[in-house]
């Protein structure tokens, strides 16, 4: 049975992997893509980037950026998967509406929608709060600083990563047996001695899981920030791991250092993964 | 498992089989050398909205007409980011039939040897009478690739009443320009002129007056030059235009048209075709009076026009097009006399010379002929695409339009310039 997926994953997961162990040897350019042979140069592409002062400040933006999201992600993610075990039936139909139109929406859109709401001349945030806060906002410009800038790309972010992660837990939550919850109840546990002592532990597997799937989108986030970028700010001071790569190798044409940068990525993913994979299973056998 | 392998096989070889019917008909007529039409479904695309409804339709009915069974499809870029789309596009088996590239990355293309070589139909397609700098750009290793398809000249738009209100008249240096403007601000507080800080195409010139540049070549050696003294001046300059623009620091100049009929800006530099739409028309509110709108060109340091950016486009027919006979085709209309007299008709300076006329009489032809004559290119290098696409310029002028330290921003553009040029 496993044989033909085995083939199939190989043919559309490893033929292109191996092209791009290839590549980050080769010095690859908008030449080769049409056509002309590359020239192996070994390790210069990794060796270049492990040296390079703008990939470590890339890399290390990449992972305060990811860390923030993640925590952010998964502590709204809870609280909002807690509060719909506490709704009755017709409000929490509405919130999961709510969740699910957030997370329906296509990346792109969320960004254009969002950019025009933090547009520096006709944005609706501006507007709000000079007209009701008194505060000077007219003009001010979002993007063009990169705390703010990766504020605003938070925001769309967790905005959208939250109802899978409210989702999931909620599904979880949903398995715990209530006779479990009633016991402890009567037991005189309170709320916060629940949550740590029976809803975690019950919860580790789906945390473990989601966590580590967030990690890996959020160090690998692409459109938002290309799509702000292009709305305003500084590439420069801007630029995240999945950015960076994509105006090393299409914007500056240089396939060959790209390819390096993935793999230094996709190294660090897996490591990261690993890690986290075999913690939590760790706990869960002790 | 059985069965979903059949089904597994069984897909595939209808897959194939449907590949190899709709190729079949295009081998045999090329082998057999016989007069059978070649039809196809041809995409060109045009980049922004530069190319006025007219040639596009022109274009069309043409294409069709001279090729019965064949449709023509105008697919519209984005200028931004379109490196990137054009070299992801071209290379796959997918790639459009004719594309626009901003002449000033035609080399990058036709270095990679990504078009079709186009050198045995160059008088066919206009000769000695396409624009001689676009034919340049254009041509690699004595190849001609990409053809010239149009050049566009900026030119200062401005607003009458806004300069009778603050009491200055049509400058004829640049530091008389740069006054007007801040003069512009103060009396009226709208824009002196509508500067958003990633507008690199229009600060080059104040670089160029001052005796800068971007980048010089040395024996196959690019030296990147915009923190030199004599670019340092310019950038300055730069800055204090930018001072008087209400426009986003951070923002670009894409339909820069729109901001200037909110009526919050008294001067705008924008391509000589979008005087147009700096008036009110038919469906389009304008805050500016259609008498209120004066024209000239960027003045230079001490007199004449400026060196403005010389921008424009190429035309060119992707290697990997699948239909490049269809392209060809559709790549001589879009140069023919009528077509070029559309382009011509909206301000835009036609791919052949001998069309200057079709600009007609006026102050936007005058002003444009004034600043085309004194043009200037980007440097000439096959990686300055990539220098565009690395969105190194961009940041340099946020960076002084936000008000960042400008030696300090212009020794870091130049150095991501240089590692760029000399990849």
């Amino acid at each position: 049975m496993i044989a033909p997926a085995t083939v199939v994953l190989a043919a559309i997961v490893g033929w292109p992997l191996i092209n791009l162990i290839i590549m980050s040897t080769q010095k690859y350019g908008r030449a080769q893509v049409f056509g002309a042979a590359p020239e192996f140069v070994g390790l210069d592409n990794f060796i270049f980037i492990l040296t390079d002062d703008a990939f470590w400040a890339v890399f290390n933006r990449s992972i305060a950026f990811a860390a923030v999201n993640v925590v952010l992600t998964m502590t709204l993610g809870t609280i909002v998967a807690l509060s719909m075990m506490m709704m009755a039936k017709g409000w929490r139909i509405l919130v999961q509406l709510g969740l699910l139109t957030a997370w329906a929406m296509p990346q792109l859109t969320a960004v254009i929608v969002w950019g025009w709401m933090f547009n520096t001349d006709y944005g609706v945030v501006n507007y709000w709060l000079s007209e009701f806060f008194g505060l000077d906002y007219l003009g001010h410009s979002w993007f063009s600083q990169p705390l703010s800038f990766f504020a605003v790309a938070t925001l769309i972010i967790t905005w959208q990563s939250v109802p899978f992660v409210a989702f999931t837990l909620y599904a979880g939550l949903t398995q715990i047996p209530g006779e479990v919850k009633e016991a402890s109840m009567l037991d005189g546990a309170s709320g916060v001695q629940r949550f740590r002592n029976i809803t975690v532990p019950y919860l580790r597997p789906v945390f473990a899981i989601v966590i580590t799937l967030q990690i890996i989108w959020d160090l690998r986030v692409f459109t938002q920030i290309y799509a702000l970028q292009g709305l305003g700010g500084l590439r420069e001071q801007t630029n995240t791991l999945g950015v960076y790569i994509y105006t090393i190798s299409l914007g500056t044409g240089d396939y060959g250092m790209g390819g390096a940068i993935s793999i230094v990525m996709v190294l660090l993913m897996s490591a990261m993964a690993f890690y986290y994979v075999r913690r939590t299973l760790k706990e869960v056998e002790d | 498992m059985k069965k979903g392998l059949f089904a597994a096989f069984a897909a595939s070889a209808l897959v194939l089989s449907g590949c190899a019917a709709s190729e079949t008909p295009a081998e045999t007529s090329s082998a057999e050398e016989t007069n059978a039409v070649v039809t196809g479904d041809i995409r060109v695309w045009i980049n922004g909205g530069d190319t006025p409804q007219d040639a596009r339709d022109y274009l069309k009915a043409t294409f069709e007409s001279q090729n019965p069974g064949s449709t023509l499809t105008l697919e519209q870029q984005d200028w931004g980011g379109l490196v990137e789309k054009l070299t992801t596009n071209m290379s796959g088996g997918d790639s459009p039939d004719v594309v626009e590239i901003g002449n000033t990355w035609a080399p990058g293309f036709t270095s990679a040897l990504a078009f079709t070589d186009l050198t045995e139909y160059y008088d066919e397609l206009g000769g000695s009478d396409l624009l001689p700098g676009f034919v340049d750009v254009g041509s690699f290793d004595g190849k001609f690739y990409a053809a010239p398809y149009y050049s566009g000249a900026r030119l200062i738009f401005y607003s009458k009443a806004d300069y009778a209100a603050a009491g200055v008249t049509v400058p004829s240096t640049l530091n008389e320009f740069v006054s007007n403007a801040e003069k512009l601000n103060a009396a009226t507080g709208n824009s002196g002129i509508f500067f958003p800080g990633k507008d690199w195409y229009n600060a080059l010139p104040y670089v160029w007056e001052s005796g800068g540049d971007v980048a010089t070549v040395d024996g196959g050696v690019w030296d990147a030059q915009l923190s030199s003294p004599a670019s340092i001046r310019g950038l300055e300059m730069v800055k204090r235009a930018m001072d008087t623009s209400l426009a986003a620091k951070d923002g670009d100049e894409a339909e820069s048209w729109v901001a200037y009929c909110t009526g919050k800006h008294s001067m705008l530099s924008a391509p000589s075709w979008a005087g147009g739409l700096l008036v009110p028309g038919d469906d389009r509110p304008c805050e500016r009076a259609a008498d209120d709108l004066g024209v000239f060109a960027l003045p230079g340091l001490s007199g004449g026009a400026a060196q403005v950016f010389a921008g424009g486009s190429n035309i060119a027919i992707p290697k990997n097009s699948a239909n490049q006979e269809l392209a060809l085709s559709a790549l001589k209309i879009m140069l023919s006399p009528e077509y070029q007299s559309m382009l011509g008709a909206i301000g835009l300076v036609p791919a052949l010379t001998s069309l200057g006329s079709t600009l007609g009489e006026g102050e936007i032809p005058a002003a444009t002929a004034a600043a085309a004559a004194n043009s200037k290119l980007t440097p000439a290098s096959p990686n300055w695409a990539d220098v565009e696409a690395s969105g190194v310029l961009q940041d340099l002028f946020v960076k002084i339009a936000t008000g960042s330290p400008i030696l300090v921003a212009a020794t870091a553009a130049d150095e991501a310039i240089e590692a760029i040029l000399n990849k």
